[in-house]
């Protein structure tokens, strides 16, 4: 297996365009991640593109905008994990040695899809999302047992959007660059009890790209490679197998497996970003990914240590919560923050001399699966 | 009223899926199956046990009362519900976690961990088509 190196990312524009394609986006965050690294289009010899709604040849459509054609193009859908499946499909096939270089795309047009406006819908014939289960109702009762189990109050849920809000204000693609107080996130309106409004992920249409590269022949373009040190991708397990909701054996898993490919233990990164779709969430990560011991994820957040300037920042660019989640888009967007911070080019919210970066994604509701189905990490390192 | 009452012969009615619960004189019952291998119950049926791969399944009971593992209200429309309304998660004796629809009280405010019994009821109504499900209500 060869070496990997990120050479190129880039981002579109974050937030509502009912009068931009997907096409145009993904083609503006492709425009970006080729001048970021400074390669023609000719030089790109395969591509990933993940979209999960009104897909239909995304990587065509989008690669066309930039000159791009006649390659292998593949396309994915994998709930919120679709973005770090396209990344790991490039990934592959360079780390076998099928190509030198090549593109993966995430791109999400939700305010033209046909759930605009609207909660994520279940599957059409799956029974839980008949009966009323959705995303934010899934979390909600997934804050009740936080705070039933482990101590936590809705303050801290509020903390995590505050946070997420902050870090939003100092990254110049977010969708929502404004400060909230707990007072606000608590005050607006009611979702699903006892998540508000201001603790849900928007909608956004949006793209990211990165450009990825084997080591050898990444040195021709860039003197500041950046090392995929793991790939991982898991699906969950049954649900009767999840006897506590407020961790994710999936997601555990993952975890467990990419810091072994990576030959790192969690004290060892430098900065995260991941799935953030509810407030609450964030705090079930800390301890999925290993950055406390279970049942220390309240007080992790507590402490600090996740704010930008803490012992490990989590979500600098603002998070899905500020920054927007554009389903397919995060988990390429994810990857693209966390370069940023390991070049030193992450301005007003770089994490210090960052090292190594772990991304993170999760998602997908199936009836008689784990809830958070997908779920997949990426290690990279300078 | 229950959703089979005879009241109401002419619209149709249609459970939300078919071979997942019935109503006798006692109250609703959900239908669930066994492994006869390793004894597995799960709810709703499987063609086969997921743990052991056993095809044998036989068809069981669910008990009629669970604890409230954890529960939310919907503050937004989603499908056929309208807000607000409630959904939890319910903790039945043979080791099954339901998800289903919560039918709210005046005087038994939703907790976690308290007793709840499974009724059959209309869910929600489709152009003349009465929809009959589950759902819990506290005991």
């Amino acid at each position: 297996m060869r070496d990997v190196a990120v050479i190129g990312v880039g981002q579109s524009i974050f937030g509502k365009f009912p009068n931009r394609s997907a096409a145009s986006l993904g083609g503006e965050s492709v425009s970006a991640a080729l001048a970021d690294c400074g390669i023609p289009p000719k030089a790109i010899q395969v591509a990933y593109a993940a979209r999960a709604y009104d897909a239909n040849c995304t990587a065509q459509g989008v690669l066309k905008e930039v000159g791009i054609r006649a390659l292998e193009m593949v396309n994915v859908e994998n709930a919120c994990a679709g973005g770090a499946t396209a990344f790991r499909g490039v990934w592959k096939e360079i780390a076998d040695g099928r190509y030198d270089v090549g593109i993966a795309i995430g791109v999400e047009s939700m305010t033209t899809s046909p759930i605009a406006g609207k909660l994520i819908p279940p599957e059409k014939d799956d029974l839980e999302g008949y009966l009323g289960m959705t995303m934010p109702g899934m979390f909600g009762m997934v804050a009740r047992r936080q705070m039933e189990e482990y101590g936590a109050t809705v303050e801290d849920f509020a903390v995590v959007s505050v946070k997420n809000h902050h870090h939003g204000c100092l990254n110049p693609q977010a969708q929502y660059k404004k400060e909230f107080t707990v007072e606000e996130i608590l005050n607006s309106r009611m979702i699903c009890d006892p998540i508000t409004l201001l603790m849900c992920c928007p909608n956004t249409d949006g793209a990211a790209a990165a450009i990825l590269c084997s080591m050898d022949v990444a040195r021709k373009y860039t003197t500041q490679p950046i090392r995929v040190l793991a790939s991982t991708l898991l699906t969950g397990d049954y649900k009767y197998l999840q006897k506590d909701i407020c961790a994710s054996p999936v997601g555990r898993k993952v975890s467990k497996m990419a810091y072994e490919m990576a030959g790192c233990e969690p004290k060892d990164i430098d900065l995260v970003e991941m799935h953030d779709a509810f407030a609450n969430e964030e705090i079930l990560r800390y301890e999925d990914l290993g950055l406390c011991k279970p049942g220390e994820g309240v007080a992790l957040l507590r402490s600090g240590a996740t704010k930008i300037g803490g012992r490990i920042p989590v979500n600098p660019s603002g998070g899905l919560l500020a920054l927007g989640h554009p389903l397919s888009a995060s988990g390429v967007r994810t990857i693209c923050e966390v370069v940023l911070h390991l070049r030193g080019q992450a301005g007003a919210r770089q994490t210090p001399n960052a090292k190594v970066g772990l991304a993170h994604m999760l998602g997908g509701l199936v009836t008689g699966l784990e809830h958070g189905v997908t779920a997949s990490i990426h290690i990279l390192a300078r | 009223m229950t959703a089979v009452s005879r009241e109401d012969a002419m619209a149709d009615v249609v459970p939300v899926r078919e071979g997942i619960f019935r109503e006798e004189a006692a109250g609703g019952l959900l239908l669930g199956n066994k492994c006869v291998s390793c004894g597995r119950i799960y709810f709703p049926k499987t063609e086969f046990c997921f743990d052991c791969f056993e095809k044998t399944m036989e068809e069981v009971l669910l008990s009629r009362r669970g604890k409230l593992y954890s529960y939310t209200f919907g503050r937004l429309p989603a499908g056929h519900f309208q807000p607000p309304y409630a959904v939890g998660l319910v903790d039945m004796p043979e080791g099954v976690r339901i998800f289903a629809p919560l039918k709210m009280t005046e005087d038994k405010p939703f907790r976690i961990g308290m007793e709840m019994e499974v009724m059959i009821d209309e869910l929600w109504q489709e152009n003349d088509t009465r929809v009959i499900g589950y759902n819990f209500k506290p005991v």
